[in-house]
């Protein structure tokens, strides 16, 4: 949570300029609501995760076929996409502790982009695979990824949204660089979104 | 260095065999990617150490579970094994 002392102590009213850009010790970034929220994804995920490697355990020839079938393409560029969109969140939040509202936006807007790719490039890559016969009920490798990598698409869709909410109100002058809470818990929600492809893209596309 | 460790990963999974070399290098570049991206895009590295803690041991259990499945597939199969 940002206050007021914080900002003071990092010195931004006198250089315009934060000392740096770490906030205060012992925070919570954001808000404790939106942490409830991510570890509830996380754990949801984590889940997953244990799913895809009891799986793998048990069919092992599958699940070392199933990453060579893949479009690595599709996989790498959706991981640099994310991980662009977790920098513009980042300087987006940075810009507003600098009260750079206007920038700040141009950030988000570039965020919005990144997801908008992320998108194509997953339902051209859905396309793709079904054009070289792989579908849900192909084996069990695939029916992991796209249980897994579907249930990923929605987290950026309804995230994408949150950062469209985060313009909405950057524009009606809702944070500043003394009040920006709503938009910090906006941006880890989306950082956790960008940590969970992290753990996706090896094991689904890496992995054998 | 985020984009230099993905880049790295795609050239692994275009060209590596597997090998255990190959999955500790990917295990260790989940755990390095996770842990730039929580201390410094989630900025937890001067959070409260409880967020900070749990975000940060994720990313050494799951590159930790990598590892074990790829070492002991059959032993963790035993272990899971409902009609064993």
């Amino acid at each position: 949570m940002a206050d007021s002392s914080v900002i003071a102590d990092r010195g931004i009213p006198e250089t315009g300029q934060p000392l740096s850009f770490l906030p205060k010790p012992n925070r919570i970034p954001g808000n404790g609501a939106v942490w409830v929220g991510i570890y509830a994804e996380m754990t949801e995920f984590a889940l997953m995760f244990l799913v895809y490697f009891i799986a793998k355990v048990f069919h092992q020839e599958v699940f070392n076929q199933g990453p060579l079938q893949l479009n690595t393409l599709a996989g790498t560029l959706n991981t640099l996409a994310l991980l662009t969109s977790s920098f513009c969140v980042a300087k987006a939040v940075a810009s507003v502790r600098m009260n750079r509202i206007t920038t700040a936006i141009r950030w988000l807007w570039g965020t919005i982009i990144c997801a908008v790719f992320y998108l194509v490039v997953k339902t051209w890559e859905y396309y793709w695979n079904i054009e070289q016969g792989i579908e849900i009920e192909t084996n069990l490798f695939f029916t992991v990824y796209y249980y897994m990598t579907f249930n990923h698409f929605l987290h950026v869709g309804w995230g994408g949204g949150a950062i469209l909410w985060a313009i909405y109100r950057l524009k009606k002058g809702a944070y500043s660089a003394e009040n920006h809470e709503g938009l910090e818990a906006i941006a880890c929600y989306w950082h956790m979104i960008d940590l969970v492809w992290i753990i996706i893209f090896p094991l689904l596309y890496v992995l054998r | 260095m985020l984009i230099t460790l993905t880049l790295g990963s795609a050239l692994i999974a275009e060209s590596a065999e597997p090998s255990l070399i190959i999955t500790l290098v990917i295990a260790i570049t989940v755990g390095v990617k996770g842990w730039l991206v929580v201390d410094y895009f989630m900025e937890l590295r001067n959070a409260h150490r409880y967020f900070r803690i749990a975000m940060n041991l994720y990313f050494v259990v799951l590159p930790v579970m990598i590892l074990l499945v790829y070492l002991f597939p059959e032993g963790i199969a035993n272990l899971v094994d409902l009609e064993r």
